[in-house]
C-alpha cells in the first residue's frame, strides 16, 4: 500500500475546523427557522399585547395563589418528609417497615390520584371532616403528601452522606443518638440535600397547576388555571406565553437561590 | 455510683476481646491505667491498638470482656454510655469537627446541649480552652478554614471541654502534615504535665519516650510488653517489639 502523501491535520487543527461546522449547521438552523416561520402569525397567536394587558392585575391573584399553594404544599412535605426520612434510618425495625411503605406508597402514586383522594375521597369516607384552611389545607396535605415522599428520600441519602467520623465525636461527648441527630446529623443533611429540595420546590410550584381538579373559584385560581380560562375566552395563545412566563419568574430565581446557598455550604 | 475510690485504676480492663465476623482483633487484653498516669499504646497497623482505644468509651461493643473506665461500668448491663462518655474525652485521627459549626460553638456545643451549660459561663470557658491550646481570634471561623494542626487542637479543647476524668486520643498527628505535627503534641504534653490521665495510640515515638509514663505494645490483638519507655523503647525484651521498633525508627534499612 501507498503511503499517504497527504499532510494529516494536528488535532487541534481538527477540533477548529468541526467547531466552525457545528456553529455554521447552528446559524443555518436559526437563519431557515427565522426566514421560513410566519412571524406575523406567530406575533397574532401568542403576542397580542392587548390580551396580554388584560390578565392583569387578575393574574397576580393567580400568581399569589401558585406561591401559596406550593409554599404550603412544601412546608407539609417537610413537615412530614423529615421525620420519614428519620424513620427509615431508625434502629427500630417497625419505623423503617412504615416509613418504607410510606415512601413507595406516596412516590408510585400519581400526584393528581393523591389530590383526588385527598379531595373527595376523604371527605366522603369522613363526612364532616374540614381541612384546616379549606382549600388550601386540602392543596397543602394532597399535594404535600407526594412531595413528603420524596422529600423522605432526599433527606435520608443526605444523612447517610453525612461522614461518620462526625456522629463518633458527638457520641464520644456524651450525646445520646436522639442528640447527635438533632444537633449534628440533621443541619449538615439538610445542607447537603439543598439541591434536591430546589429541584422539589420547582417541581412542586408546576405541579399546583393540578389544584384546579379540586374545584377552584377566582379568588383560589393558580397561574395555569387562569391562563386557561383566558385562553379559552379569548380564544388566543398569549395568556399560556404570559403564565409561562410568571412560572419562570418563580423557578429561575429559586434555581438561582439554589446555586448561591450550595457555594455558600461549599465555602465551609 | 461507681464512683472510683482512691486507688482504685481510672481504667481497668479485663479479659478484653473484639471480633469483627472471623477476624479477631483483640485476643483477650488486661489493662489497668491508674490516675494521672499516661499510656502510649504502641504496635503496627492492624495490632488492634485503635479497636482497643476505641473500646473503652464503647465506641467499638466488645466481644468479650470487662471495661471499667472514669468510674463507670462501661460494659454492665445498667451502663449509661451518654453519661459515662460526658467523662470520656476522645480525639480523633481525623478531628472529626463538626464541619457545620463555628469553632467557638464546636467547643461549647456539648456543655450547652448536654450539660446544659448557660452559654455565656460555656464561652467563657471555650475562650479559656481554645487560648490555652493557642487558638485566638479563631472563635468565628469554620473548621475547613484552619490548618490540620489548629483543627486537631480546637478538637483536643472541645473533649476537655467536657472536663474529662480521661482523655483518649486515637493517633492524633498521623494525618497532620509533619511540620504540624509538634503544636499538637506540646498541647498534649502539657495537658500530661497537668495531671491529666491519657490513652495515646501515637507512632510517635519521641513523644512516647518523652511524655509516657508506660508504653504498651500490642501485636496480633494481645498486648506483648508493657513497662515504662526506658525499658519497653530503648530495650525491648521481645524479637516482635524489637522488628517493630526498628522498622519505626530506621525505616529505610
Amino acid at each position: 500500500m501507498a503511503p499517504r502523501t497527504e499532510p494529516r491535520l494536528a488535532p487541534r487543527q481538527r477540533r477548529r475546523i468541526s467547531r466552525a461546522v457545528q456553529y455554521a449547521v447552528a446559524a443555518a438552523a436559526v437563519l431557515a427557522v427565522a426566514l421560513l416561520a410566519d412571524w406575523g402569525r406567530i406575533a397574532d397567536s401568542f403576542l397580542r399585547l392587548d390580551i396580554a394587558a388584560d390578565m392583569f392585575p387578575d393574574v397576580w391573584t393567580a400568581f399569589w395563589n401558585t406561591i401559596v399553594y406550593t409554599l404550603f404544599a412544601f412546608a407539609f412535605g417537610m413537615l412530614v418528609g423529615v421525620p420519614v426520612a428519620l424513620m427509615r434510618v431508625s434502629a427500630f425495625g417497625p419505623y423503617r417497615w412504615f416509613a418504607a411503605c410510606y415512601v413507595e406508597v406516596f412516590r408510585g402514586l400519581p400526584a393528581l390520584l393523591v389530590l383526588f383522594l385527598v379531595g373527595f375521597g376523604v371527605p366522603q369516607a369522613f363526612p364532616g371532616l374540614q381541612y384546616p384552611g379549606g382549600v388550601y389545607g386540602q392543596v397543602a396535605i394532597g399535594l404535600g403528601l407526594t412531595s413528603s415522599a420524596y422529600i423522605a428520600e432526599s433527606v435520608r441519602a443526605g444523612i447517610q452522606a453525612v461522614p461518620k467520623g462526625q456522629i463518633e465525636a458527638a457520641r464520644s461527648l456524651g450525646m445520646s443518638h436522639t442528640r447527635t441527630m438533632v444537633t449534628v446529623v440533621l443541619p449538615q443533611a439538610l445542607r447537603i440535600v439543598i439541591p434536591p429540595l430546589t429541584n422539589e420546590l420547582v417541581m412542586l410550584t408546576k405541579d399546583s397547576s393540578l389544584v384546579f381538579v379540586l374545584g377552584v373559584t377566582a379568588a383560589t385560581m393558580e397561574l395555569s388555571k387562569f391562563a386557561r380560562n383566558e385562553l379559552t375566552s379569548e380564544a388566543n395563545a398569549t395568556p399560556l406565553l404570559v403564565g409561562g412566563l410568571l412560572y419562570l419568574l418563580l423557578t429561575v430565581p429559586l434555581s438561582m437561590l439554589a446555586r448561591r446557598l450550595e457555594k455558600r455550604g461549599d465555602a465551609r | 455510683m461507681n464512683e472510683s475510690t482512691g486507688d482504685a485504676p481510672l481504667v481497668r480492663i479485663r479479659g478484653l476481646r473484639k471480633r469483627f465476623g472471623d477476624n479477631e482483633v483483640l485476643r483477650g487484653i488486661d489493662l489497668d491505667i491508674a490516675e494521672g498516669e499516661v499510656v502510649c499504646l504502641i504496635g503496627p497497623s492492624g495490632s488492634g491498638k485503635s479497636t482497643l482505644l476505641r473500646c473503652v468509651n464503647l465506641l467499638e461493643e466488645p466481644t468479650e470482656g470487662a471495661i471499667a473506665a472514669a468510674g463507670h461500668d462501661m460494659t454492665g448491663p445498667d451502663a449509661d454510655l451518654d453519661a459515662a462518655r460526658r467523662d470520656i474525652g476522645m480525639v480523633f485521627q481525623h478531628f472529626n469537627l463538626f464541619s457545620h459549626l463555628s469553632i467557638l460553638d464546636n467547643v461549647t456545643i456539648a456543655q450547652r446541649r448536654v450539660r446544659k451549660t448557660p452559654r455565656a459561663r460555656a464561652e467563657a470557658d471555650a475562650r479559656r480552652l481554645l487560648a490555652e491550646v493557642g487558638i485566638e481570634g479563631k472563635e468565628r471561623a469554620r473548621p475547613a478554614q484552619l490548618s490540620g494542626g489548629q483543627q486537631q487542637r480546637v478538637a483536643i479543647a472541645r473533649a476537655l471541654a467536657m472536663r474529662p476524668r480521661l482523655m483518649l486520643f486515637d493517633e492524633p498527628t498521623s494525618a497532620l502534615d509533619p511540620e504540624l505535627v509538634g503544636e499538637v503534641l506540646s498541647v498534649m504534653k502539657r495537658l500530661a504535665a497537668g495531671g491529666m490521665t491519657m490513652l495515646v495510640v501515637t507512632h510517635e515515638m519521641s513523644f512516647a519516650r518523652e511524655v509516657a509514663d508506660r508504653v504498651v505494645f500490642l501485636d496480633g490483638g494481645v498486648i506483648v510488653e508493657s513497662g515504662p519507655p526506658a525499658e519497653v523503647l530503648a530495650a525491648p525484651k521481645t524479637e516482635r517489639a524489637r522488628g517493630f521498633l526498628h522498622r519505626v525508627l530506621h525505616p529505610v534499612d
